[in-house]
C-alpha cells in the first residue's frame, strides 16, 4: 500500500504522450487576439500543429512558418524571419502581435532571435510607421521539455515582453493552463458569479465558434494586447496549473509585486473549493450562494455514482501533469483507485510536487507514478498483466490501448479528436466534475452492456 | 488574364507566377505556373516538410515495420494519427510510432548512442517485428549523426533484422516532395533485389503509388486477383517491407501516383528493364481504362472485359443516380498535387461535375502540365496556395463543394461550403468502380446537407421562415 514515483528506463519512445515545445508556443499564441505566430523552422513544425489543433477543436487557426529550407539551415535563417514578419504585417492589417517561435533546427543553427527582432522593429518602424506590432521571442527548442513546458515558456514570454507598469486595474489575472473552451467558460462563470473582474489568460472561449449567416470567421483567441500589458497592474494572479502558466504568475510577482497564488488545479470538488477560496482571498469577494448550489448539485450527482459504481475501480490516467494529478484527486473523491499515473516528460519538479508528496503520504492502495512516460509504459503493463484496469482516462493518442485491451476509456485532455465535442464541455469546476463523473459512468455502462458483464444491474437503478 | 495577381498578393507580386487561370486558345506552352519553388515565409502556406513526405506518406504505410524517427519527440508525434491507411494485419502501422527522443545533451554530444539504444529497445519490446526504417530529422541531420554506422552495428548484433535508412531532414527541398524522392531512390538502390518473391502467376506487377487510403489497395488487389495477376508489391499500401524488397521480379510497374513514386518506377526500368505503365485508379472510366491497359500488356483482354462488364453492371446504376443529382455542381480540389489531374476529368466525365479551382502543395511543373491539359477553361490552377489566396479564389470560383484536408474543411464550414476529405476521404475507398461510387455518394451527401441551407438564415429577419420554406 504505497505510492511510488519512478521514471521510464528506456531511452527511446514508443508512442509519445506529448508533442514538442513549439506546439505549446503555438497553443498559447493562438489564444491572443490579432496575433499570428511565426514558427521559425521547417514547415512541418507548423503544418502538423495546425492539423493537431484542427483535429481537437474542429476549427482552423492561423499560424505562419518561416519555411526554413536547406539554404537557411546552412547559412542561417534570420532573413526569413524578417521577411516573414514583413509579409504578415503587409497582408494582415489588423495584426498586433507576432510571436517568433523557435524550433530544434533554428536553435541548433543558433539563429539570433533577439537580434533579429531588433532588426524587425527597425523594418516595421520604417515600413509601417503608423502601426504598433509586438514581436515576442519564444524559445522553444524541441529537444527540451515538451508541449507542456513550451506552453509555460510561451505564456511567460508573452507576459515578459508585454506586461508594463500602469495604474492599478483592480482586476485578477487567471492563468488557466492548457485547457478547453468549456473550462474557460466555466471559470468565467464563477468569476461572474463572484463579481470578480478578471483577465483570463489565455481566453480561448471563442475557439468554440459558430457558423453565422454572414459567413464571418470568429474563431480566435480573445486575450488582447492590453490585457497582457495590464497583467502587471492586477490585484493578484491565480494560476491553476503549476506547469502551464505558473511561470508567468511568478514573473509578475517578481517584477511587478503582483501577489500570486498557485491554486490546486480545479478538478473535483475539493480542488474547486480551494480555487474559489483563493479567488475570494485575493479579491475580498465572498463566495455566493449560487455557487453553493452549483457545488451541491455536483455532489448530489456524484453521490449517485460513487459507492455503487465507482468504488474500488482501478484507473490509469495519462496526459498533462496538472491534469493527471487533478484527475487522480478527483477519482479518489469518488472512491476510485487511480493505480497508475503517467506524465509524458521529465521535470525534476514532478517528484517534489506537493500534491505528489501528499499522495505518497496518504494513498491506502498501490499507486505507481511514472515520469517521462510514453504510452508504451501503459500498454506494456496491460499486456504483461502487471496491472488490471477498469478504466483508462487520457487523450485520443492512446485510443488503441483501450480498444485492443477491451478496457473502457474516457477521453480527457488534449487532443480528444476521436470523440465529438469534448472541447466545449468543462472538466474543471463543479460542473466539470459532474460531467466527467457522468461520462465515466455512462462509458462503464456501455461497456457492461457491450460485453454483457453484469449489465442486468442497470435493469433497475 | 492567364497568370493572375490576386488582390491579397499585391505585396508579394511574385505569387503571380504561381496562379494560372485557363482561357480558350492557350496551352501550357504559353503559361505554366511555377512550382516546386521555395515558399515565401509568413504567407500561411499549407506545405509540410520533406521528412513527412518520406515517413508519413510512403514509409509509414508499411504494415510490419518499426518507424524509428531519430530526433525530438515531435516529429514522431506529428506523423502519427494523421493518416487513414489501414492494413489487413490489425493496423500495426496506425498504432505505433517511435522516437529517439533527442534531448539537449544529445544535440551537444551527438545522438548515435541514444539511437542505438532506442533501436535495440524497439526490437526487444516487440520481438515479432524484424524490420525497421530509421529517419533522420532536422536536428540530427544538422549535428551530423552517422546513422548508417549505427545501423550497421545494430544489424551485426541482430542478424535476423533488416534496417533501412532515410536521410531526409524536414528542411530538405521545399515541400513533402523531396522526401518522396529521397525514399524512392534510396529504397530502390539499397533494398530492391534483396528478397526473392514466390512467383504464383505468369502475370506479375508492382502497383506503385497507392497507399491504401481507406482500403483502396484492397479494391485494386481484388481486381488483380480476378485477372489472375500477382501483385508482387504495392508501393506501399498494405505492404510488407519484404514485399517491397522483391519489386525487381515484376514484369510490369503500374503507377498511380506518379508524383510520390514515379521515381522508383523509372529506376526499376533503368536497373531491371521493367516497363512503366501510368494509370489513373480513381474514376469509373479511368478504372476501366487502367484495367484494359494492364490486361493488354499481358494479352488477357477477355478477362478484363469480363471484369469491367461485371463491375459496371453492379455499380453503374448507382453512379448514374448520383450523376443525375450532381450534374453541374462546382467543385474545388485543394490538396497535395496529383489528385488534381487524377480527379478533374474523372468527376467531369463520370459525374458531370465542373472543377473550378485547384491547388497543389507539392506538385511539380509536370503535374501542372497534366492538370491544365485535363482541366477546364475558367478554372484556377494554383501552386503552393496560402490562406488569403484561398478565400479570394473561393469567392471568385464559388464552388459547391471542396475536396481538401480537415483543417481547411473546418474553415470552409464557416463559409457554408461543405468539404469532403480529399486526403483521407470521408467514407472510402475511393479507388476503383465501387470507390468512385463512394466518392460520388460523399459528394452528394455533402452538397445536399440541409444544415448549410439553415446556416444561411438569419432568424432575426422577418422573412427568414419563408426563405427556409422556399429552400
Amino acid at each position: 500500500m504505497s505510492c511510488t514515483v519512478e521514471s521510464k528506463d528506456r531511452a527511446g519512445i514508443i508512442n509519445p504522450m506529448y508533442t514538442c515545445q513549439p506546439a505549446g508556443g503555438q497553443f498559447a499564441s493562438i489564444g491572443v487576439k490579432d496575433c499570428i505566430p511565426l514558427v521559425h523552422g521547417g514547415q512541418g513544425c507548423t503544418m502538423f500543429v495546425r492539423l493537431l489543433f484542427a483535429q481537437h477543436f474542429k476549427e482552423n487557426f492561423a499560424i505562419a512558418s518561416s519555411s526554413v529550407h536547406e539554404d537557411a539551415a546552412v547559412f542561417g535563417g534570420t532573413k526569413r524571419i524578417i521577411e516573414g514578419v514583413e509579409v504578415l504585417a503587409r497582408r494582415y492589417p489588423e495584426l498586433r502581435v507576432i510571436p517568433i517561435i523557435t524550433t530544434c533546427s533554428t536553435e541548433v543553427i543558433g539563429d539570433d532571435i533577439e537580434g533579429t527582432i531588433t532588426a524587425c522593429y527597425k523594418m516595421l518602424a520604417k515600413e509601417f510607421p503608423e502601426r504598433t506590432i509586438h514581436l515576442v521571442p519564444m524559445h522553444t527548442p524541441s529537444f527540451k521539455g515538451s508541449q507542456v513546458s513550451g506552453y509555460d515558456e510561451a505564456v511567460k514570454s508573452l507576459i515578459k515582453t508585454l506586461a508594463k507598469k500602469g495604474p492599478p486595474t483592480g482586476k485578477l489575472n487567471v492563468f488557466t493552463g492548457w485547457v478547453n473552451p468549456g473550462d474557460v467558460d466555466e471559470l468565467k462563470f464563477y468569476l461572474d458569479e463572484m463579481g470578480v473582474d478578471a483577465t483570463v489568460l489565455m481566453d480561448t472561449s471563442r475557439f468554440d465558434s459558430p457558423m453565422l449567416p454572414d459567413k464571418s470567421l470568429q474563431t480566435e483567441g480573445s486575450t488582447t494586447v492590453e490585457d497582457l500589458q495590464d497583467t502587471a497592474n492586477a490585484i493578484g494572479s491565480i494560476s491553476l496549473n503549476r506547469y502551464e502558466g505558473g511561470g508567468a504568475a511568478d514573473h509578475l510577482k517578481r517584477e511587478f509585486d503582483v501577489p500570486a497564488i498557485q491554486s490546486p488545479t480545479p478538478y473535483g470538488i475539493a480542488n474547486t473549493d480551494e480555487l474559489l477560496r483563493n479567488i475570494s482571498t485575493l479579491t475580498g469577494k465572498p463566495i455566493p450562494a449560487s455557487l453553493v448550489w452549483e457545488r451541491g448539485r455536483a455532489l448530489n450527482a456524484l453521490t449517485d455514482l460513487a459507492h455503487m459504481f465507482f468504488a474500488d475501480k482501478k484507473v490509469a490516467i495519462y496526459g498533462h501533469p496538472d491534469l493527471v494529478i487533478g484527475l487522480a484527486q478527483f477519482c479518489m473523491e469518488v472512491e476510485m483507485k487511480p493505480v497508475l499515473l503517467l506524465f509524458g516528460d521529465e521535470n525534476g519538479r514532478y517528484k517534489r510536487d506537493p500534491r505528489v508528496l501528499e499522495l505518497k503520504k496518504t494513498v491506502d492502495f498501490d499507486m505507481q507514478i511514472v515520469c517521462n512516460a510514453d504510452l508504451w509504459e501503459l500498454e506494456r503493463r496491460i499486456k504483461d498483466k502487471e496491472i488490471e484496469l477498469d478504466l483508462i482516462m487520457g487523450h485520443s493518442k492512446g485510443r488503441y490501448i483501450a480498444i485492443d485491451a477491451g478496457i473502457p476509456m474516457v477521453r480527457v485532455g488534449f487532443p480528444t479528436f476521436d470523440r465529438a465535442g469534448l472541447q466545449r464541455h468543462p472538466t474543471m469546476g463543479y460542473r466539470g466534475a459532474m460531467h466527467l463523473g457522468e461520462t465515466i459512468a455512462n462509458t462503464m455502462f456501455s461497456h457492461m452492456e457491450y460485453t454483457k458483464n453484469r449489465e442486468w444491474i442497470l435493469n433497475t437503478w | 488574364m492567364p497568370m493572375v495577381l490576386l488582390n491579397c498578393d499585391q505585396d508579394i507580386p511574385e505569387r503571380e507566377r504561381h496562379i494560372y487561370f485557363k482561357v480558350p486558345g492557350e496551352d501550357t506552352r504559353d503559361y505554366l505556373p511555377v512550382a516546386n519553388a521555395p515558399t515565401i515565409p509568413g504567407t500561411l502556406s499549407e506545405r509540410g516538410c520533406s521528412f513527412c513526405g518520406a515517413k508519413l506518406v510512403i514509409g509509414g504505410a508499411l504494415k510490419d515495420t518499426i518507424q524509428m524517427i531519430h530526433g525530438p519527440l515531435g516529429c514522431a508525434y506529428d506523423t502519427w494519427h494523421t493518416k487513414r491507411y489501414p492494413s489487413d494485419n490489425g493496423h500495426f502501422q496506425l498504432k505505433y510510432t517511435w522516437s529517439t527522443d533527442m534531448k539537449e545533451s544529445n544535440i551537444v554530444f551527438g545522438g548515435e548512442k541514444r539511437l542505438e539504444k532506442a533501436m535495440h529497445e524497439a526490437f526487444n519490446e516487440m520481438p515479432d517485428i524484424k524490420r525497421m526504417i530509421v529517419y533522420t530529422t532536422c536536428p540530427t541531420a544538422l549535428i551530423g549523426d552517422d546513422v548508417k554506422a549505427v545501423v550497421k552495428k545494430v544489424t551485426e548484433a541482430r542478424p535476423d533484422v533488416d534496417i533501412f535508412v532515410v536521410e531526409c531532414p524536414g528542411f530538405g527541398g521545399v515541400s513533402q516532395s523531396k522526401g518522396h524522392h529521397v525514399l524512392n531512390i534510396a529504397w530502390v538502390s539499397e533494398k530492391v533485389g534483396t528478397v526473392e518473391p514466390e512467383i504464383t502467376s505468369p502475370y506479375t506487377i508492382n502497383f506503385i503509388g497507392d497507399y491504401n487510403i481507406q482500403g483502396d489497395t484492397f479494391v485494386l488487389e481484388r481486381y488483380c486477383e480476378r485477372l489472375g495477376i500477382q501483385v508482387i508489391a504495392h508501393f506501399t499500401g498494405n505492404s510488407t517491407y519484404d514485399d517491397c524488397r522483391s519489386m525487381h521480379r515484376a514484369q510490369l510497374n503500374v503507377v498511380n501516383c506518379a508524383r510520390s513514386a514515379g521515381y522508383i518506377a523509372n529506376e526499376l526500368k533503368r536497373l531491371y528493364g521493367i516497363p512503366r505503365l501510368d494509370v489513373d485508379s480513381w474514376g469509373f472510366n479511368y478504372t476501366a481504362e487502367a484495367i484494359r491497359k494492364v490486361a493488354s500488356f499481358f494479352g488477357i483482354e477477355d478477362k478484363a472485359e469480363e471484369l469491367i462488364a461485371e463491375e459496371t453492371a453492379k455499380w453503374k446504376p448507382q453512379l448514374d443516380w448520383y450523376k443525375e443529382r450532381l450534374q453541374g455542381k462546382k467543385m474545388a480540389i485543394w490538396t497535395g498535387g496529383p489528385r488534381l489531374w487524377h480527379w478533374t476529368k474523372a468527376v467531369e466525365d463520370d459525374l458531370g461535375v465542373e472543377v473550378v479551382a485547384m491547388s497543389s502543395k507539392f506538385g511539380h511543373e509536370e503535374d501542372f502540365e497534366k492538370v491544365i491539359a485535363r482541366g477546364r477553361h475558367g478554372t484556377y490552377y494554383v501552386d503552393d496556395p496560402n490562406e488569403l489566396e484561398f478565400f479570394e479564389i473561393m469567392d471568385k470560383a464559388k464552388p459547391d463543394i471542396i475536396f481538401t484536408g480537415p483543417r481547411v474543411g473546418d474553415l470552409v464550414k464557416k463559409l457554408h461550403i461543405p468539404y469532403v476529405n480529399g486526403h483521407g476521404y470521408h467514407n472510402g475507398p475511393y479507388m476503383g468502380f465501387e470507390g468512385f461510387v463512394n466518392m460520388a455518394r460523399d459528394m452528394y451527401n455533402a452538397t445536399h446537407n440541409p444544415l448549410f441551407r439553415l446556416a444561411a438564415i438569419d432568424i432575426r429577419d422577418a422573412g427568414a421562415a419563408q426563405i427556409e420554406e422556399a429552400a
